[in-house]
């Protein structure tokens, strides 16, 4: 009936692999001078001058984590708690509102979350912190929560959705009251596809860079201390937006900002193999 | 018509001390998007026996079972339990009285252990013997399936262990009456045969409402019928009667074609 079908998808398939093996690959082999000149321990180093070939990593890394637990704490129990609100207590109405305001929410592009950071929030923390600027992990913390918010919702909203009618029932028969049926039934049901809302959000945070690098103030050095996330600081994904421009290709500097690229990816794959391991994405 | 049912145990309760509240419901009547769903339905549920709920596919059964529980709650009329208004009384209290049992096995993700105390609390549950766990399971006749698996996953018993389970799950909060909304429909004829004697046995001690489209089993088990078409209450009396010498001519064409005009 259809001769092509079935080789299509074998090319299909054949394609995304192509792709998933190409991007490592291709992250290898750019950053490999970097590496062969500096090995590994330059992950541990703090000081990064590309014009007197430092290149130290930790700070960008600290700032990365920093920024994700931040927007992780912040955004995992709003987004969870406006699932719970919008499928058991709002009207039809109310949640179907809810949806489309997280839709809308998550289809605005990241820039415009940034310009949002810059206008908003720098002024409010530099106020609220008496800070020389806004600019800080906090606000890339921030920004980063609120641009996963509308993902962790709209999945944990569609999880309790599919929380099975028959065990609510059961669970209501039994006498159990709204916050029993919600904690003893509901949430552990509807948590796989919570997780899954929180892992792809992970992956997002990880890798968003316009937002961040608009509000995090780009300082290269390891915030003091280092639980300070009110000073400027600097992401991996930040960096390499900032300074690419600047870097001759296949010069030093771009060779290190590509090992930089290989990083965020190695920590974004450690998330996925972490979850697969402890069968967190099923 | 519609008169309260006499008091006539199925079979002798001398053995039983607890002698269940009788369930009273007068003029219960339930619109729902402007619909009569249930209109001026009136009996007395007797105090031991299987009072089997038939009545045409749509008629209101499973929702009359609703509002006895208080899962619907915009009825009108009074349902009474022991003389009290159970709308007087907490809803998660009163659902654990009357217990109500779905027609598909509905259990929880976790151990058979877990399952069987899920209704309890905290405190009850610390409290629980293992001869409380031991007399539900034998009430619902599976412990001698699952003694030695209560750790197990309930989700590896078959259908028909689950939704003794999920009796078991209603009996240890010690209900004064059972509500079933055709628990064997989903089960191999063995189940169902296993699940009718220990309800059978259970009757003795309390009244269970059992909803059923099977009108070969409502005679088998019943002790009491209350006939129901379009949310109107047609017919009540004793199981014999009902199937020998119907009184309504709605009954009588129910039991012939299993439909009814009404």
């Amino acid at each position: 009936m259809m001769p092509f079908l079935k080789p299509s998808l074998y090319l299909s398939a054949a394609l995304t692999l192509v792709i998933v093996l190409a991007v490592p690959v291709f992250l290898l082999q750019s950053s490999a001078p970097f590496w062969a000149t500096y090995g590994i321990s330059t992950i541990a180093a703090t000081e990064w001058f590309p014009y007197e070939q430092l290149y130290g990593m930790l700070p960008a890394i600290i700032g990365s984590t920093w920024a994700i637990v931040i927007a992780l704490s912040i955004a995992i129990p709003c987004a969870i708690a406006a699932a719970i609100m919008a499928n058991e207590m709002m009207s039809a109405s109310m949640a179907s509102a809810t949806r489309l305001g997280m839709e809308v929410l998550a289809a605005i592009p990241s820039i415009v979350y940034g310009l949002i950071g810059l206008w908003v929030l720098l002024p409010l923390l530099q106020h609220s912190f008496d800070l020389l600027s806004g600019h800080s992990l906090l606000a890339a913390g921030l920004i980063l929560a609120l641009m996963i918010l509308p993902m962790i919702t709209l999945m944990s909203m569609d999880a309790l959705k599919q929380v099975s009618a028959e065990q609510r029932q059961a669970g209501l028969s039994l006498g159990l009251n709204w916050e029993a049926l919600l904690f003893r039934i509901s949430l552990p049901q509807a948590w796989p596809g919570i997780r899954s809302g929180i892992l792809l959000a992970l992956g997002r945070a990880l890798g968003e860079t316009m937002a961040v690098m608009l509000v995090v103030g780009s300082l290269d050095r390891m915030p003091q201390p280092i639980t300070n996330i009110l000073q400027p600081a600097q992401t991996l994904t930040s960096r390499i937006g900032r300074e690419i421009g600047e870097a001759a290709f296949g010069s030093e500097h771009f060779s290190a900002l590509m090992a930089c690229g290989l990083l965020l990816a190695l920590m974004g794959l450690s998330i996925s193999l972490f979850a697969h391991v402890r069968g967190l994405n099923k | 018509m519609n008169q309260s049912l006499n008091v006539t145990p199925a079979m002798p309760t001398d053995a039983l001390p607890a002698i269940a509240p009788s369930l009273c419901v007068e003029h219960l009547c339930l619109q729902l998007a402007g619909r009569d769903i249930l209109s001026d339905i009136s009996f007395t549920l007797p105090e031991t026996g299987i009072i089997s709920l038939v009545g045409p596919s749509g008629a209101g059964k499973s929702t009359l079972l609703r509002c006895l529980n208080r899962l619907h709650e915009q009825w009108q009329g009074s349902i009474t339990l022991a003389d009290q208004n159970i709308q007087h009384d907490d809803a998660d209290a009163l659902r654990r009285k009357i217990g109500l049992i779905g027609q598909k096995p509905a259990v929880f993700p976790c151990s058979i252990g877990d399952n069987l105390v899920f209704g309890l609390n905290r405190q009850q549950r610390k409290q629980t013997t293992s001869a409380q766990i031991q007399t539900a399971l034998m009430q619902a006749a599976l412990w001698t399936e699952v003694e030695q698996r209560l750790h197990e996953p309930a989700a590896h018993l078959s259908l028909g262990q689950q939704q003794r389970l999920c009796l078991a799950r209603a009996l240890i909060l010690k209900p004064s009456i059972l509500l079933l909304d055709e628990p064997t429909s989903a089960l191999d004829p063995r189940s169902r045969d296993i699940i009718e004697q220990s309800m059978l046995s259970l009757s003795q001690s309390m009244p269970l409402l059992w909803v059923s489209h099977d009108l070969e089993q409502a005679q088998r088990i019943s002790s009491h019928i209350i006939f129901i078409c379009d949310g109107k209450l047609i017919e009540q009396a004793d199981a014999d009667s009902f199937f020998r010498h119907p009184k309504r001519i709605e009954s009588r064409e129910f039991l012939r074609w299993s439909v009814c005009d009404c």
